[in-house]
């Protein structure tokens, strides 16, 4: 060997640890850059025989990522949750804040005044002073009523906007991981920049929509909704698109009520039954199933709608069941848009022509001079089943109405706390798992294969005990 | 048993689960071994005072204080069930990769690596 060959072997070696302190600099530059992941420099030993020429050194191969796909995916899928639980959480905060269940304000408030104000009446049935309150508490249970169904009308107008917002951030970033699908295939496959923002696009797509991503052998990443449905081919974006209309099949039960939200394909297929998951999907559910079930959609007139209807049809009975003092028939109190089911709430008013001295107090039937407040009265405690609603009282119909979203938020509270850890945990296996070989793989599930069955059984021991201590509490 | 030894104990077992549920979040195979005594230990203390319940009874505080244990019981239960799905589809994909796939389309199990040791 000759001392140019030595320094040639030399010149190689530094050449490949030089590239090698390269790599080990640029995972320090970018150890907080989101989206990157380590790269290591496989060094390829040369052949050394000095007789035929080789002259042995080393030489830097290939870049290698540590990114794991999978484990990419599996945290993924976690995020996907958890941005679905966190939007409900802040859906259902602003929808709890328009029940009211303390009995101060709100519709609980004007039903315990109105239903004071007939006791009174009841009490003192010529008495113009009680009369007005009547007429006043019942204006204020039509406002109660109007208030809350104007409050949800914005919640679903809010809803919608996230939507229709969200719809956009979604065809936003899958069109950033177009342009990075342009560069990657324009021959930068193997730059960690470019795979550090292609994965961190796909992490805050992940708070969105469920979706699986495929790297490609050209490096370029196929996104796919709910795993079947294509966002991204190449440099191909199949966009997605936001409506609202009303559904079609089967025919709408309510005509008149506010349509529902749709998310279209690029083909003007409607998905909107597929998201389920993500962000998109909490706001769909919120939007078109939790909302309608308080007032109403095209199937279904909704709670609070039912509620007003029935009281205003209840009163209005009763009353014009009645007679004034000079025989004259009693004439009805509340008012309402009856063309429209999915309105009443909204449109719940009280009669303006209707005077005090209107309000029929005597009941001729059984000839009692102030049955029929005293029957008004009956509605907070009712006897009868004609006085309830889905057979318990107007109050603790609306409360069971108001409840819903509590255990909803509850619930949703519970859950995304138990997804956050679950995303934690996602993170530290793609961290434990993140460029191990197949003999550590092996090793590790075999170690995890133990250590899972021990915990399993106690985890199961722990629930029925627990169960078991919470049956035998006292409630 | 008095009325708060009974919260105690009750609440003294979800801090032991709470601690089972940070070594979970990492769900390595070593944080999954500490965590099946620090369990056992919870059930343990459960079971020691469940068996004088019924005759010394407990109070509301009590039992709310057993759902938030049986909640921490449940997220446990969550986090043990989120790494086993982790591992055994990577356990499949792994297979998949070494040894393809059977006749039915699904993963051959990988055959175990053989090593030869020399002790001198």
């Amino acid at each position: 060997m000759n001392l140019l060959s030595l320094l040639n072997t030399s010149a190689g070696t530094l050449a490949a640890y030089g590239s090698v302190l390269e790599t080990a600099q640029n995972n320090v530059s970018n150890a907080s850059t989101p989206g990157y992941a380590k790269q290591s420099m496989q060094l390829t030993a040369m052949p050394f025989d000095p007789s035929t020429g080789f002259q042995g050194g080393v030489r830097s191969g290939t870049l290698v990522s540590s990114r794991d796909e999978y484990a990419e995916q599996a945290v993924r899928q976690q995020n996907v949750s958890l941005g679905a639980q966190q939007q409900l959480v802040d859906s259902l905060t602003s929808l709890e804040s328009l029940f009211d269940i303390s009995g101060q304000q709100g519709i609980p408030k004007a039903l315990n005044d109105v239903f004071s104000a007939f006791s009174a009446w009841g009490a003192s049935p010529t008495n113009q002073a009680t009369r007005q309150t009547v007429l006043d508490s019942a204006t204020e249970v039509a406002q109660s009523f109007q208030q809350a169904a104007n409050g949800l009308a914005n919640q679903e107008h809010t809803a919608t906007q996230q939507v229709s917002q969200t719809v956009d951030q979604v065809n936003q970033l899958v069109g950033q991981l177009q342009q990075l699908n342009k560069i990657i295939m324009a021959g930068n496959r193997n730059d960690a920049g470019i795979d550090a923002q292609v994965n961190s696009t796909l992490q805050n797509l992940s708070q969105l929509v469920d979706f699986t991503a495929t790297k490609q052998d050209d490096g370029s990443v196929t996104v796919m909704l709910n795993g079947n449905q294509l966002l991204l081919t190449e440099d191909q974006q199949y966009k997605l698109s936001f409506t609202q209309s009303m559904p079609t099949s089967p025919p709408p039960t309510y005509p008149n009520a506010p349509p529902s939200a749709q998310v279209l394909t690029s083909d003007g297929t409607d998905i909107t039954s597929q998201i389920t998951n993500g962000q998109l999907g909490a706001l769909l559910n919120v939007r078109n199933q939790v909302l309608p079930s308080y007032i109403g959609d095209a199937y279904q007139p909704g709670d609070l709608n039912t509620m007003a209807k029935q009281f205003a049809d209840r009163v209005n009975q009763l009353l014009t069941s009645g007679q004034m003092s000079d025989g004259t028939a009693g004439v009805p109190l509340f008012t309402y848009d009856t063309s429209n089911d999915t309105a009443v709430a909204r449109t719940i008013a009280v009669d303006p022509n209707v005077t005090p001295d209107q309000l029929a107090a005597v009941d001729p039937a059984a000839n009692v001079s102030n049955g029929i407040p005293l029957a008004l009265s009956q509605l907070a405690s009712p006897a009868d089943p004609a006085d309830e609603i889905n057979g318990v009282s107007y109050s603790q119909f609306y409360g069971n109405l108001a409840g819903r979203v509590g255990s909803q938020l509850n619930d949703a509270t519970n859950q995304s706390q138990v997804q956050q850890s679950l995303v934690a945990q996602a993170e530290s296996l793609r961290q434990q798992t993140s460029g191990v070989s197949l003999d550590e793989e092996a090793t590790i599930l075999v170690e995890f294969q133990r250590a899972y069955q021990a915990t399993s059984k106690f985890i199961t021991v722990l629930d029925q005990l627990t169960q078991t201590t919470i049956d035998m509490l006292p409630t | 048993m008095p009325q708060a030894g009974i919260e105690e104990q009750l609440r003294a077992a979800r801090l032991e689960v709470d601690g089972a549920i940070q070594l979970l979040v990492t769900a390595s195979p070593e944080s999954l071994d500490r965590c099946a005594p620090i369990l056992e230990t919870a059930s343990q203390r459960i079971a020691g005072f469940q068996s004088r319940l019924g005759e010394e009874g407990g109070n509301s505080k009590a039992r709310e204080e057993a759902r938030r244990l049986r909640s921490s019981v449940s997220r446990a239960g969550r986090l043990l069930e989120g790494a086993a799905s982790f591992h055994f589809n990577w356990s499949r994909m792994r297979d998949t990769l070494c040894a393809g796939y059977t006749e039915g389309g699904a993963p051959a199990p990988a055959p175990p690596r053989k090593r030869i040791s020399i002790e001198g």
